[in-house]
């Protein structure tokens, strides 16, 4: 039976608009919006119920055009998730009704609490993989925002950031696996989709899937995005380092977000992929690509955050340390071939939601009632807190594997996948259950010391302990219940008379994680009655763990002193991000500094390289002129350059008066050369001098601004620069032109000398090597525009066809005027006037500004 | 022909109403109430212009690309204004972050600042914006090039402090030098091609010896417009005058330098070098890293690397901030390698011909609406933060971060649109910077660029590490004695609060959206549909079959 769309909807949505109605409940009920929330989350849960019994996808269009579809899925595995997400969260918003009595900024807190809750179901039922990226996302953002719970804090800050950085930046790895899956998916189903599961869907062809991604060379891609993703929001190594911050949530929090369900979700999508990685023959013991990778990040994980977990001092950093563990755990099993990793991963899902939301919550009672969380300051808490040691009991035996509590069933599931993949390939892969075990007695070692907080002698400083209030105590009694249960469904199991629902619904969420066409296995747990290996497993974890244990204090003091630099994951992040500072300031000094010289250097240098490049590339033939009397007002020119050189410049009047006699002869040779070598007339000579003499003019002027003594010789010389410009305009025939250049060159000597009044008279002094960079970056850009005027000028566009034979055709008969560019200015191109006009009048009002606004910037 | 004049609706209420606030400028009240209505009405004028495009409304039989003809020259000879998909992309976030950052103006700059000439010069820089998107003439877009240039430089040195004046002094240098190698290539292509209209040397690019064309130099006076265009977009190594600029404007023409003004060369490129270049007849390209012969070949590694460059720099940078201009700024520079990194993809899909699943069909659509989308993210939430900015200022009193501290608690509505759109810039969905960076990640992974992916991810991180230490600093922590006694702004808070639900809700209704950004894409690349919409004429005398 396929699931009601409505209910779905509702489900995702109600948490929402909780969320978004909490300011107003607030303002009526204060305190009491735990409890309006925690209605929300019953009423989630119930709907929940309603799903169950049903299997299938249904869909409503979200982004049509990309074939993105808001997707969701109802199978065992979402049921679960969901399940734990509405199911626990009744549990932590009652709760949080007793701890965050007196707390700041509960409105915030519930809200972001509600939205958290909705977003763990969306990402528990999504089918579409940019549905699960938006729930995953929105998972991390809320946790971000839970996290920074007490803004004030600078621990509170760096961890929220911290879990910002590395779980979002994990989603994004995880979102450009989806990308690949997208693309991948177009080859193996035939048209590409977004769908996870149900019908048409990337699960439904796994197979396909399989294939294509192998043929394209991204299996292994995908599975490392995908896997980052999933080790980032679970945790594992060495990305778990930001769950124990994460502690800095109020414990509700930590208890909800950060072990029982946000932290699932890349368990959840590891065992959602499962099916799509795992070839269907794939049975316990096969060694798969899959395998290798998960098996031994999770091994890998549990192993090392348990020993970390043992070196704790605070009782909610054992537990963050002992969550990472226990979804490595998950991992592995996941991780393993076959239906038995499957069941390891299935159970414990649900086994460690039950036993780690309970210890956080009576670790949360700790605090609140004894007032502090450190370990070394706590004992015997028994004496006050009776019903509290009796939940933490069965809570932590159950998270230690102690026969019959309910941890004990799933880590024997795990012990025997890891046995028999060990067994199946022999040798060195001996080594997968060896390390299971190790890493399981630190777990047994840490949940131990754990339930020794309310044990043994109680210290003196820590005084009489209040009795929580109900709110508080009632839901980790009702979770240890629940745990409890699972645990004596153990024993009656193994009396063949197992509990049925609880078997039923785990195998539903086997069967979700098994590739399709696997054997079908339906689910059992009870306690070993014959001697297997891995029944042998747990008993040596237990002895070895019980012999240890007196060893505590040493182990703990031991781990300690080897945590240091490098060795912890969490020195290359506080590396990273510290040293991304002085960095980020260090780049900006150098690239940014302040200097226009630096900057105009940079744009003129790639102006200069990228147009280069651009003719090079196109090879573009340099037209050099052929007619040898182009030359003669060149060389000419150069002449004179020369000679002015040798006159500004510092040299001795003899080296002046060699160079003026040398340059006399040259200067008439090629007079000689022009006349009689090229055959030049008299007449046809005449037209060269004005040319030669306003162009060297102009060339001598610009050396001279350079050798100018002052910045009032300066502007004088420049001007003779302009006006030989424009001089040499009339010679060329273009009046106009030559009119617009005198009146700016006018105007601009004007008021430079206006301005140049105010202006220091010396600058510093001269850098050589600046100079020197400076001179051939400047005789870089001027080859450049040269080669552009040579090339461009010596285009020959067909005549008919450019513009200005039609603009010319057109300028009298159409517009009425004789004078081409008159009739270009203000018709044919009135338009380009208008805005120049607009440039004009917005300069005059550029210094209206200047003027009326001066001095009031300071204050800005 | 109703129709086909709304083409210069836009231009021309921006424009009335940059004159009329100058006539009334004695009036502060009119003044401030001609401004609006001529905001409201840019942003009508351009929402029906986008109408008409959408429903397919269009000139000489072609589909969606409207064109109008100044004074009636016909094409080439007179200018041409074309309003097609891409154009209407662009004119419609300008119309929603214009209107927003006018707003946000009337009420945040001092009213001394607003009768001089904050307003008059607001609009002109709107008119400079909207000519550039609308215009089909090379020339035409260096006047509209100029007339932004004149206006935000007035309104980059507007508080007129040394500061400012450093700031605008080196905006107005290094855009001048722009300026004059955007002639130099406008003058080569000219003498080059014999045409200034931009269909028209597309038509004649094609078909080089119809014309007379050598296409030889054509690649190397594209180079020179290029480095116009990209210092106009800011990015790497023409990102000089960002920072100083965008520090020293007033909040709300920040948020229109960043968000819209910026993205006026990301148009260019997009219309001149994928429109126009692109459609140039195959050339023989022999330098190392290129691959193919049109035009873009070149360009691609170019795009690649600048956008490279310009995420790790922009990145880095902005980290460690110590105001919160500075490290929008900075943000800007990085985000914009985003966009320039999807038209690098693109280029890449025209020069290899890669395909694309639907709806794109082609790696060439998919890289531009990515840059397209993106863009609009980024003029969104970037425009939201600067005002977000500006708010802060103009209640606390500052913007140094040494002086801020616990806002959140102080000011909550301000701090959750800045959260929201500093979201937007990491890219978190639903919010539209998702539909950004997913749409760079898939136009990455369909041209096959490993390199490209990497840098994509190690932008975003770099993102989040900047957005994450700006909140932590200005919004979280110990509430500073500034913050404690700052007066709230709430008709400012407003406007951000707009901007970032509409980055929202652009979002959330993403399918017209992308829809839109991707017939913008296709527009971009058909070069022929350009073409034919215009109507080149083959002379202007009566005799000829024009006027």
């Amino acid at each position: 039976m396929t699931p009601d769309l409505w209910v779905l909807l509702a489900l995702v949505g109600l948490p929402f608009l909780g969320a978004a109605a909490v300011p107003l409940v607030y303002r009526i009920l204060g305190e009491r919006t735990a409890y309006f929330a925690a209605l929300v989350a019953l009423a989630c849960l119930g709907l929940v119920g309603l799903l169950y019994g049903t299997e299938g996808a249904q869909s409503v269009d979200w982004v049509p055009a990309l074939g993105i579809e808001l997707r969701f899925y109802v199978d065992g595995l979402a049921l679960l998730i969901a399940t734990l997400a509405s199911g626990v969260g009744v549990c932590i918003l009652t709760y949080s009704g007793g701890y965050m009595h007196g707390e700041p900024g509960q409105p915030k807190y519930y809200a972001t609490l509600l939205a958290f809750m909705g977003s763990m179901l969306g990402v528990a039922l999504a089918a579409d993989l940019i549905t699960l990226f938006l729930f995953w996302e929105l998972t991390s953002l809320t946790s971000f925002l839970l996290i920074g719970h007490y803004t004030t804090e600078s621990s509170s800050q760096y961890a929220a950031r911290k879990s910002m950085l590395i779980t979002v930046a994990g989603g994004l790895f995880m979102l450009v696996g989806f990308v690949l899956l997208h693309a991948v998916s177009a080859d193996a189903l035939g048209s590409a989709t977004w769908a996870l599961a149900g019908e048409g869907s990337m699960l439904e062809n796994a197979g396909a899937m399989r294939e294509a991604l192998e043929s394209e060379g991204l299996f292994v891609v995908v599975l490392a995005l995908l896997g980052i993703g999933a080790a980032a929001k679970s945790a594992q190594v060495p990305l778990h380092i930001w769950l124990p911050n994460a502690m800095e949530a109020p414990t509700p929090v930590s208890a909800f977000l950060h072990s029982a369900t946000m932290v699932k979700a890349g368990v959840y999508l590891v065992g959602r992929m499962r099916p799509l990685f795992l070839p269907a023959d794939a049975h316990p013991g096969s060694l798969e690509l899959w395998t290798l990778g998960f098996a031994a990040l999770g091994l890998l994980t549990m192993t090392v955050t348990a020993i970390l977990a043992v070196a704790a001092t605070d009782i909610k950093e054992l537990l963050a340390y002992s969550t990472a563990s226990h979804l490595g755990l998950i991992i592995a099993g996941f991780g393993f071939a076959g239906h038995l990793g499957a069941e390891t991963g299935a159970f414990h899902i649900l086994n460690h939601a039950l036993f780690k939301a309970t210890l956080f919550l009576v670790a949360g009672i700790v605090a609140h009632e004894a007032g502090t969380r450190k370990i070394s300051e706590l004992g015997g808490l028994r004496e006050d807190l009776p019903i509290t040691a009796g939940i933490a009991a069965i809570a932590s035996l159950g998270m230690a594997g102690v026969p019959p509590f309910n941890g004990f069933y799933s880590k024997e599931f795990l012990f025997h996948a890891a046995w028999e993949t060990g067994a199946a390939s022999g040798g060195l892969y001996y080594l997968i259950p060896v390390v299971a075990v190790f890493g399981s007695v630190f777990t047994f070692l840490y949940s131990i010391r754990f339930l020794m907080l309310f044990f043994g002698e109680k210290p003196d400083e820590l005084g009489h302990v209040h009795s929580p209030p109900v709110a508080m105590l009632a839901p980790p009694a009702l979770l240890a219940a629940l745990a409890a249960v699972v645990g004596i469904g153990g024993i009656t199991g193994t009396f063949d008379v197992p509990l049925g629902p609880l078997e039923e619904f785990v195998g539903s969420v086997m069967h979700a994680v098994e590739p399709a066409g696997a054997e079908e296995t339906s689910f059992h747990y009870y306690l070993p009655t014959t001697v297997t290996p891995w029944a042998i497993m747990s008993a040596l974890t237990i002895a070895f763990g019980a012999a240890l244990y007196p060893q505590y204090g040493r182990l703990h003091d031991g781990i300690r002193s080897l945590l240091r630099g490098p060795v912890r994951a969490n020195w290359w992040y506080d590396t990273a991000t510290e040293e991304l500072n002085p960095t980020s300031t260090a780049v900006r000094d150098r690239v940014q500094n302040g200097l226009l010289r630096t900057y105009a250097t940079w744009v003129a240098a790639a102006f200069a390289v990228l147009t280069f490049a651009g003719y090079v590339g196109a090879s573009v033939d340099v037209p050099v002129p052929q007619e040898p009397a182009t030359y003669l007002p060149l060389a000419l020119t150069a002449v004179v350059l020369v000679a002015s050189v040798t006159v500004f410049g510092d040299l001795s009047l003899r080296v002046a008066t060699t160079v003026a006699g040398v340059l006399s002869v040259l200067a008439l040779g090629i007079f000689a050369w022009a006349i009689f070598g090229l055959g030049l007339t008299p007449a046809e000579l005449a037209t060269q001098p004005p040319v030669v003499f306003v162009l060297a003019l102009a060339a001598v002027a610009g050396i001279a601004v350079s050798r100018a003594p002052s910045h009032i010789a300066g502007v004088l010389t420049l001007s003779i620069l302009g006006f030989m410009v424009a001089i040499f305009y009339i010679l060329r025939d273009a009046p106009d032109l030559a009119l617009t250049q005198l009146v700016v060159e006018t105007l601009v000597l004007v008021i430079f000398l206006l301005v140049l009044d105010k202006l220091p008279a010396f600058y510093g002094g001269w850098d050589r090597g600046r100079m020197a960079r400076d001179g051939v970056l400047s005789l870089a850009v001027g080859a450049v525009v040269t080669t552009t005027v040579l090339v461009t000028t010596a285009a020959s566009p067909n005549e008919e066809s450019v513009i200005a034979r039609g603009l010319a055709e057109a300028s009298y008969p159409e517009a009425g005027g004789n004078n081409i560019v008159n009739v270009i200015l203000v018709d044919f191109r009135a338009f380009d006037t208008m805005g120049e006009i607009a440039v004009v009048s917005m300069a005059a009002l550029s210094i209206v500004t200047l003027i009326a606004l001066r001095e009031r910037g300071e204050t800005r | 022909m109703a129709t086909e004049q709304l083409v210069v609706a836009p231009l021309l209420v921006a424009l009335v109403t940059a004159i009329l606030t100058l006539v009334v400028h004695r009036y502060v009240r009119a003044q401030k109430a001609v401004s609006a209505l001529g905001g409201v009405a840019y942003v009508g004028a351009v929402a029906m212009l986008i109408q008409r495009v959408r429903s397919g409304a269009g000139s000489h039989g072609v589909e969606g690309v409207l064109t109008y003809q100044l004074s009636n020259w016909g094409a080439p000879f007179g200018i041409t204004l074309v309003a097609d998909d891409l154009s209407a992309f662009m004119l419609g976030l300008t119309a929603v972050v214009s209107l927003l950052a006018l707003a946000f103006s009337i009420l945040y700059v001092d009213e001394a600042g607003q009768r001089v000439s904050y307003h008059p010069l607001y609009h002109f820089m709107l008119v400079g914006v909207t000519g550039s998107f609308l215009t089909a003439d090379i020339f035409n877009l260096f006047v509209w090039f100029e007339v932004m240039l004149m206006s935000s430089y007035v309104l980059v040195v507007f508080y007129s402090g040394p500061r400012h004046t450093k700031a605008a002094l080196q905006y107005v240098v290094l855009n001048l030098v722009g300026s004059a190698f955007m002639l130099l290539a406008i003058g080569g292509l000219y003498s080059t091609t014999g045409t200034l209209n931009m269909a028209d040397m597309a038509r004649r690019l094609a078909d080089p010896a119809s014309f007379g064309i050598t296409l030889a130099p054509v690649l190397g006076l594209s180079a020179v417009l290029f480095v116009v265009f990209a210092l106009k977009a800011g990015i790497v190594p023409f990102q000089w005058w960002v920072p100083a600029a965008y520090r020293a404007a007033p909040a709300p023409v920040s948020a229109m330098l960043a968000g819209v003004v910026k993205k006026v060369g990301i148009y260019a490129i997009i219309r001149l070098y994928f429109t126009v270049f692109a459609n140039a007849a195959p050339m023989d390209l022999a330098l190392p890293g290129v691959v193919g012969e049109s035009t873009l070949a070149f360009f691609g590694p170019v795009l690649f690397i600048m956008g490279a460059a310009s995420i790790i720099l922009g990145g880095v940078a902005a980290v460690n901030r110590d105001n919160v201009d500075d490290l929008l700024a900075y943000s800007s520079i990085g985000q914009v390698g985003f966009i320039v990194i999807a038209l690098a993809f693109a280029a890449g899909g025209v020069v290899a011909g890669w395909q694309a699943p639907e709806p794109y069909g082609s790696v060439a659509v998919l890289g531009l609406a990515a840059a397209l989308v993106y863009s609009l993210n980024h003029a969104l939430a970037k425009a939201a933060l600067f005002l977000a900015s500006g708010a802060v200022y103009e209640s606390v009193g500052s913007i140094e971060f040494e002086d801020l501290g616990g806002i959140a608690g102080r000011m909550p509505l301000l701090s959750a649109g800045f959260f929201v759109a500093a979201l937007s810039l990491v890219g978190i969905p639903p919010l539209v910077g998702f539909f950004g960076k997913f749409l760079v990640f898939d136009a990455a992974v369909n041209a096959g660029s490993n390199l490209g992916i990497g840098l994509a991810l190690l932008g975003a991180i770099l993102t989040i590490a900047y957005v994450t230490r700006a909140w932590n600093r200005g919004f979280w922590g110990e509430r500073s004695e500034a913050v404690e006694q700052a007066t709230p702004q709430y008709g400012l808070f407003a406007t951000v609060l707009v901007l970032a639900v509409v980055a929202l809700g652009v979002g959330v209704a993403f399918d017209p959206v992308v829809e839109a950004a991707i017939d913008a894409a296709n527009a971009a690349l058909e070069t022929g549909d350009y073409i034919e919409a215009v109507g080149l004429e083959d002379s202007l005398t009566s005799d000829g079959g024009g006027h």
